[in-house]
């Protein structure tokens, strides 16, 4: 590692002495290092390396706050275990803050005192980002964000060939109402997608399609802003999170939608429905729903009829961390799933307790780390062998590409959908829809 | 012969010194026996990668190829970006795969 220079150790010092309010300190201060996150945490269960204890990754963070902090620390770091901000201690925080932490928040759970350690855990990725000392293989996802307007750099006349394609077969399918319509103003939903939909996956794209049709839904995705991801929340980069998360607040008002909806995607409904109003500093004046939210409310209302005997394989749920044990849909998934599907089983552990993939936190962005990655993944991997289930349900296109990987590696001989997939099996249309 | 060198997903780090026999070889890896389909896909991503310098949607290998959706993933099991892309020795896409 190349020598830190003066200026990054002053920026990243500067974050610490200046935290958004006292919740850092206070959880910094809170952790009595009892130890119980260990068996929460996928590395060190998989990999028994005292490093990874989600505690020792606190630490990290706490030393230094300590070292700059403190008065005690400051004169006599020895004596509180301070530490210097040096090549040594950043080269350790990258390896364990960045390289072995899925921020899924497992452990918050497991700790008797509820240390928030993903909110440390991000608060030294914020350090790292202030240093310029992202991995790149993470940040080049930002930047194609930044730069393209997608993470994948799509190319906006390739989106729309794409989309077309899509919207040709679907009215081949169920006649000429069932459309993909793009840059339509004044519709009441603006639909997002992850660009790995366009891209290579479109079957998402088209089974929702079918759901909206169903439902005759007024909607409509925009060409300028359709990317629900948004990895400045895992680069720990704010600002840069703020600027993706405010192209999206935008294009509400540029396309006049009502609701804007979150295609299947974990930390992206984190980023635009829980985290952006903070990284803008103001509140949302529009709706904001996952899109399980909006299938269930056509459950509901009775503006969709599902047969379930359409789907009789055995599936079973992962649930996303960012929507599940961070984001309380757990009850929301269940009811779109069970009424979609004829059989179902639970893994075990599920739900608030359930385990990451192990691709969360921007791992399946960074390729060093792939080893450490696909090792945790067989925790998951055995959770869903227990299960016997024929299909893994998920709503997270990041938690799908590392479930069909684990899928491959462990030989689980599984399918992996998302929910709008199984949904729009099991539709039922009534003639008013058919052409 | 030129030495591999691969990332840590398994993508070349020197896609320039790809050829069919390296092909082979990482298709090999994933189980995978190079069928005239098989090669057909990869050789479109191929080009693409060396014309535009990245991976084609999957809207134009299917073009391209005259294959539907469903023989792409059937071909490729680990999908068009870990597995078509990394045997067509292109590097890592950016973003969720």
């Amino acid at each position: 590692m190349e020598k830190l220079t003066k200026k990054q150790i002053d920026d990243a010092v500067r974050l610490l002495k200046m935290p958004p309010d006292s919740k850092l300190v206070t959880h910094l201060n809170a952790c009595v290092h009892c130890g119980l996150c260990g068996e929460s945490c996928m590395y060190y269960k998989t990999m028994r390396d005292n490093r990874f204890i989600p505690a020792r990754k606190v630490e990290l963070v706490s030393s230094l706050y300590r070292r700059y902090c403190t008065l005690t620390g400051k004169i006599a770091p020895f004596l509180v275990n301070a530490k210097e901000l040096d090549e040594g201690t950043v080269k350790e925080m990258v390896d364990m803050l960045f390289g072995a932490c899925t921020m899924c928040g497992r452990c918050v759970k497991h700790c008797s005192i509820g240390v928030d350690i993903s909110y440390v855990v991000h608060f030294g990725r914020r350090m790292l980002a202030a240093m310029g000392l992202v991995p790149d293989t993470l940040q080049a996802t930002v930047n194609a964000a930044l730069d393209t307007g997608n993470n994948m750099g799509i190319p906006v006349g390739d989106f729309v060939d794409t989309i077309e394609w899509l919207e040709e077969e679907l009215i081949d399918e169920y006649g000429e109402n069932a459309r993909i319509p793009l840059n339509e103003k004044e519709k009441k939903v603006l639909y997002t997608l992850n660009p790995r939909e366009p891209k290579f996956f479109p079957l998402s794209i088209s089974a929702m399609a079918t759901i909206f049709y169903a439902a005759k839904e007024s909607w409509t995705i925009s060409t300028n802003m359709y990317d629900v991801t948004n990895y400045g929340i895992f680069n720990g980069d704010n600002a840069q999170a703020g600027q993706i998360a405010k192209r999206l607040h935008d294009e509400m008002y540029n396309m006049q939608s009502k609701l804007l909806v979150l295609g299947e995607c974990g930390h992206g409904s984190r980023v635009n429905r829980w985290e952006g109003p903070n990284y803008l500093k103001h509140p949302y004046d529009f709706e904001v729903a996952t899109v399980v939210e909006l299938i269930n409310s056509y459950i509901r209302n009775g503006k969709i009829k599902l047969d379930k005997n359409r789907n009789q394989e055995l599936v079973t749920i992962h649930d996303p961390c960012n929507l599940v044990r961070n984001g309380g849909l757990l009850s929301e998934i269940r009811f779109a799933v069970k009424n979609s599907v004829a059989n179902f089983v639970e893994m075990n552990p599920c739900g608030t307790d359930n385990f990451c993939c192990g691709g969360g936190g921007g791992q399946l962005a960074m390729s060093e780390y792939n080893e450490r990655r696909l090792k945790i993944g067989e925790i998951k991997a055995e959770q869903i062998r227990a299960t016997g289930a024929k299909i893994v349900a998920t709503p997270c296109h990041n938690c799908v590409d590392q479930l069909s990987q684990l899928n491959h590696t462990y030989k689980l001989g599984v399918k992996i959908k998302t929910i709008a997939e199984l949904t729009a099996d099991a539709l039922v249309f009534d003639e008013e829809n058919e052409d | 012969m030129v030495e591999l060198k691969f990332d840590g997903d398994g993508f070349l780090t020197n896609p320039e010194i790809w050829s069919e026999e390296v092909a082979k070889q990482i298709a090999q890896e994933d189980g995978i026996d190079m069928s005239d389909q098989h090669w057909a896909v990869v050789r479109i991503i191929r080009s693409n990668y060396e014309e535009k310098g990245n991976a084609p949607m999957i809207r134009t290998i299917c073009k391209e190829t005259g294959l539907k959706l469903k023989d792409i993933y059937e071909l490729f099991p680990l999908g068009p970006a870990r597995g078509a892309c990394r045997i067509a020795g292109l590097p890592k896409p950016d973003g969720c795969v």
